[in-house]
């Protein structure tokens, strides 16, 4: 056996079982998905037939709760991503500041990471439904009384708030980081040269830690169009689908109502396209400014 | 005028820190009245101890058989992506060429392919293939979406570690899996642990993946019994569901506690490498 053969079968050896779970787990169902996708399969029959891409035109044009689930999910993902990114941002510059305290305060803001928004959804669930009216009721703070699962004007805020408070700890341990990483010579020479604080961290700060900015930003792009948890746990959907996002139109579609399953499929293809693009055009973007600063 | 701005600065932590903790802390509180007690004052501390709430709660999520199972899955996923992960991320990075690169490619990719879009065909394969319903199934799911990512922090990982050990290692008669096994795979330790930090987080709070595959309330996780009993309540009983919501808490925020440090370099280190 030549040398350069060998060195195949050695790659390929140990590039074996990982190949092969993520053949069976991962590449075949993105592969069967998107055959199915153009096919009338019902999931169940032996038979079935192509029929090209009327299922995805069906998705973009006839079926009004995924198109109200596409515009609820990126009306979500723009106030998720500037909210997301802008507090946790901050609450990492604030947390730094502080001498003494700032283990404490990064350990409490981090701690809802850890709990799955499954909990913390049903969690929340209480405070809205319960606690919120009662200190409306019982307190000065009457603007509280809100229906804020049952409004959809409310409960869109109801699963941001929730998505902040469990999301907002990840990015700022990142933003942490990448603070500490800025050269304190660096900050010491603006203010020297009468910079305020305010001005330093905009010209010096930021171009600093403009990768993590990237990172931030594709993190919270990337995830929120996939939300599913916070929401199933707190509305379910309602009230009336007006706050069903799409992976939960599409759990829906596969799962519950229809036997549809090449057209529910076709709906998990256009979420994808629709992550690729956006997530593709966001590091392009950002990848490019990151080379200038 | 610096003193007022520190303080303004704490006072906004402070107010961040009680929106934080909030909910937590009020289902706890509530977590020990009865049902009476939380009616008539939500916010008030218990007049006493009601525990009758948890024992209830202890036995209709199972709890001891569901974290069991959580911890299995977890293990037989971080286990198998940390084996299959670390060797075809070393060997991928030892080896040039188009062939490597393309593989390398292949599992990258998937990092941008969402979970929602592959699942209803997954579920139709792992019910084919006898893998839905079994708890050691799952895990072996986890290794196949989770392989990827940490391939990716293995590869780059090993380009810090000098070819001249391999060469070595080599000359001295050591064998490749050997040269893997003795030499490689203990340097790679650092980034292990970020990868097990990392994935053991996810795994452990993943509700959609289990929700699909666990047919079986035997072999449900801590997650899917907590979200069974509150299906059976709805939302009316909250002084029983309150303490089965802060038992199924009470893992992670003690592993949080005692791990924090870890768990927090691993993110990091898991962001600025990925």
């Amino acid at each position: 056996m030549t040398t350069k053969r060998k060195k195949t079968v050695i790659l390929l050896a140990f590039v074996f079982p990982a190949l092969l779970f993520y053949a069976v787990f991962v590449l075949a169902p993105a592969f069967g998905g998107a055959w199915y996708s153009l096919t009338n399969w019902n999931g169940l029959n032996r038979t079935y037939r192509m029929v090209g891409l009327a299922n995805y035109i069906e998705a973009l044009t006839a079926d009004p709760f995924f198109l109200k689930s596409v515009g609820f999910t990126l009306k979500y993902v723009v106030f998720m991503v500037v909210l997301q990114n802008a507090i946790a941002l901050l609450l990492a510059v604030l947390v730094e500041s502080r001498r003494r305290s700032k283990v404490w305060f990064r350990t409490i803001f981090f701690m809802p990471n850890m709990i799955s928004l499954i909990i913390g959804g049903f969690m929340w669930l209480f405070i809205f439904t319960k606690v919120l009216p009662y200190i409306a009721e019982h307190t000065v703070f009457s603007f509280l009384d809100k229906s804020w699962i049952g409004d959809p004007a409310y409960s869109f805020f109801a699963i941001v708030i929730v998505s902040l408070w469990g999301g907002v700890g990840y990015l700022m341990v990142i933003y942490i980081a990448s603070l500490q990483g800025v050269p304190q010579h660096l900050k010491e020479a603006a203010a020297m040269d009468g910079a305020n604080a305010f001005k330093t961290f905009r010209y010096v700060t930021l171009p600093m830690i403009y990768p993590a900015l990237t990172i931030g930003i594709f993190l919270t792009l990337n995830g929120s169009f996939k939300a599913f948890d916070a929401v199933y746990s707190l509305t379910g959907g309602g009230p009336g689908r007006s706050t069903q996002v799409i992976a939960l139109n599409i759990f829906e579609e596969a799962f519950k109502s229809s036997n549809r399953y090449g057209y529910a499929n076709a709906k998990a293809m256009i979420l994808f396209l629709v992550v690729f693009l956006i997530t593709l055009i966001q590091l392009w973007l950002m990848k490019r400014r990151e080379v200038e600063s | 005028m610096k003193r007022i701005g520190s303080f303004m600065i704490l006072m906004i932590l402070i107010a961040a820190a009680i929106f934080t903790l909030f909910p937590i802390y009020m289902g706890l509180l509530n977590s020990f009245k009865t049902e009476g007690a939380m009616m008539n004052n939500i916010l008030s501390l218990p007049t006493h101890l009601e525990v009758g709430n948890y024992i209830g709660a202890f036995h209709k999520t199972n709890f001891v058989r569901s974290l069991g199972n959580t911890v299995y899955i977890a293990s037989v996923g971080l286990l198998g992506i940390i084996i299959c992960a670390s060797m075809a991320g070393y060997k991928l990075s030892r080896t040039p060429g188009k062939l490597s690169a393309f593989i390398f490619l292949l599992f990258v990719m998937s990092t941008l392919i969402p979970f929602h879009s592959i699942m209803i065909t997954l579920t139709k394969i792992s019910k084919a293939l006898s893998v839905q319903g079994s708890t050691t199934g799952l895990g072996l799911i986890y290794i196949g979406t989770g392989v990827a990512f940490a391939i990716f922090l293995y590869h780059g990982f090993v380009k810090s570690i000098p070819r001249d050990l391999d060469e070595a290692a080599v000359i001295d008669g050591c064998g490749e899996f050997r040269l893997y096994v003795v030499i490689i795979f203990p340097l790679l330790l650092p980034i292990t642990a970020t990868i097990a930090i990392l994935n053991l987080l996810w795994i452990w709070n993943d509700f959609l993946l289990p929700l699909l595959m666990l047919t079986n309330y035997k072999t449900y996780t801590l997650l899917l019994s907590t979200n069974m009993l509150f299906g059976q309540y709805g939302n009316n009983d909250w002084s029983a569901i309150l303490s089965a919501l802060i038992l199924a808490m009470l893992p992670v925020v003690l592993f949080y506690l005692l791990l924090q440090k870890y768990i927090m370099k691993g993110i990091a280190d898991g962001a600025i490498k990925g």
